[in-house]
This record gives structure tokens, sequence and C-alpha cells, in this order.
């Protein structure tokens, strides 16, 4: 699976350019927010947002240099659904290099994604973000479109 | 949603994130995720468990061993666990509070 793959997954309406929560808490609820908002066949946000904090229990999905990934499996999602998401100021994501953390990819999938598929788009997204470069325009893209061709490569 | 299918849901979402965890781990690992947690996401499993009627939960319980999941969403009117038609009257108001069960299969259903 490759980053164009991956895209095929979300939309300008799974886009938040600039987050505005200042802590962890805040980010998963604004994310979760940006995601039923975004997403026509999303609405148990409590659904969703329980089961990303459980997901953060399990280890800090901030791993990625400046980068996290929430992610997990929720009956409140009917396929894979990714939405990108910015902070400009960066927040206390409690990451592995305890820098903060200014780029978000939150991927839920239904428990019957038997292929793995959001697994494969993590690995495909974590490898790509490894570029300090690319990480680096993507503070800069002006809109969902820029974004998408600076993380495409195109 | 009927409060106990709520907790229900919220079961089955850690159940799944702790298999994958046990099953996918290595690969999550490798792309550079931390797992350490898994014990107190199993006891967070076990405490939302314990906050779920006996009854409910030993049907959940058996439903999970036979099918692998217990509670299925409803998709244009369709439980997604053996495919049978639910009738509209299911997601009436007067069955808004009720835990409702797929007539074919059993499954617990879950309108997302």
């Amino acid at each position: 699976m490759d980053i164009a793959d991956v895209l095929k997954h979300t939309s300008p309406d799974l886009f938040l350019p600039d987050l505005q929560a200042t802590d962890k808490p805040g980010v998963l609820v604004e994310l979760v927010q940006g995601l039923v908002a975004g997403s026509p066949t999303i609405s148990k946000q409590d659904a969703v947002l329980q089961m990303l904090e459980s997901r953060e229990a399990l280890g800090s999905t901030a791993v990625g240099p400046g980068v996290a990934f929430p992610h997990g499996r929720t009956l409140a999602v009917q396929k894979l659904t990714v939405l990108i998401a910015r902070s400009k100021a960066g927040v206390d994501f409690d990451s592995v290099d305890g820098e903060k953390t200014h780029l978000f990819f939150v991927l839920i999938a239904p428990p019957q994604d038997s292929g793995h598929k959001y697994i494969k788009s993590l690995a495909a997204l974590t490898d790509r973000l490894q570029d300090d470069a690319l990480r680096q325009r993507l503070m800069e893209a002006d809109d969902f479109d820029a974004f998408c061709t600076a993380l495409g490569g195109d | 949603m009927h409060p106990e299918l709520q907790k229900l849901v919220l079961l089955q979402d850690i159940e799944a994130n702790i298999r994958e965890a046990e099953e996918q781990g290595e690969e999550l690992k490798e792309l550079g995720f931390n797992l350490d947690g898994l014990n107190q996401l199993k006891e967070r499993a076990e405490a939302m468990a314990g906050e779920i009627n006996p009854r409910h939960l030993a049907y959940y319980r058996r439903l999970t061993r036979r099918f692998g999941h217990a509670v299925v969403p409803v998709i244009d009117n369709l439980c997604t666990g053996c495919f049978a038609n639910i009738p509209a009257q299911f997601v009436s108001a007067t069955n808004e509070n009720l835990l409702q069960k797929c007539e074919s299969c059993g499954r617990i259903l879950y309108w997302p």
C-alpha cells in the first residue's frame, strides 16, 4: 500500500489545518469532533473517543518525530477512515521523544477489516513521515490539496 | 442507545485493540508503537466487563466464542453478521431502549 492508497480514505472535510486544543485529552476530543463532522457515516462520537482513549492507554501513538497516529478499530465506523490534523503550536501528546506533536493522522477501521488495511496504511504513513523536509512542507501547506500533494510526493 | 449496549460496544472495541496488540504486536512494534500498556488495557476491559449485567455479559461471551464478534452493526437494514434482513420496526422509538438481537443469528445489533 502506498500513500496514494491511504489518501483515498480521507477528504477535504477530514482535514483540520489548525487544531485549537492545547493538551492531549482536548486534542482527542477535537479529532473525534472532526471525524463526526467530516464523515457522513460516523455519528457515535462517544464510542470513537472512548476507543481512541483506550488505545492511547496501550501506549502513546505519538511515535514519529512531531507526528502521532491515533488509531484503532471500532464498531462506530463502517470503513477505514483517515483524518488529518495539524497543530501549529504543537501539543504534548506523550510522544516517545518527549517533543511536541504537530501532525496527527487518525486511522479508524471497523472490526471486520480483515485484511488489516489500516495497519498497512499506518506502515506507509510512519515510513513516509520520517522525512524531516516533508514534515516541514506539511506544516507549511496552505490547504488540503497542497498537503496531499506534498505527502504524496507529486 | 441502550446503556448496556454502549458498554458492550466499548468492551468489544477494547478487546479488539487487545487482540490486535497480541496478534499484530511485532508488526506494530516495528513501526515504532509502544504496547507496554497491554496489561493496563486488559484491566480496563475487565473493569468494563464488571459493569455489565452478568446475564448480558455471558451472552456476549458465548457469541464472541462462536462468531468472533458478538455485537455487529446494522447497515442498510441488514445484520452484518449473517446478512439477515432486520425489520424496520426494530429501529422504532419503542425499541430504542431495548437490547436488540438478530432473529436469525442471535448477534447483538448496533446501529452505527
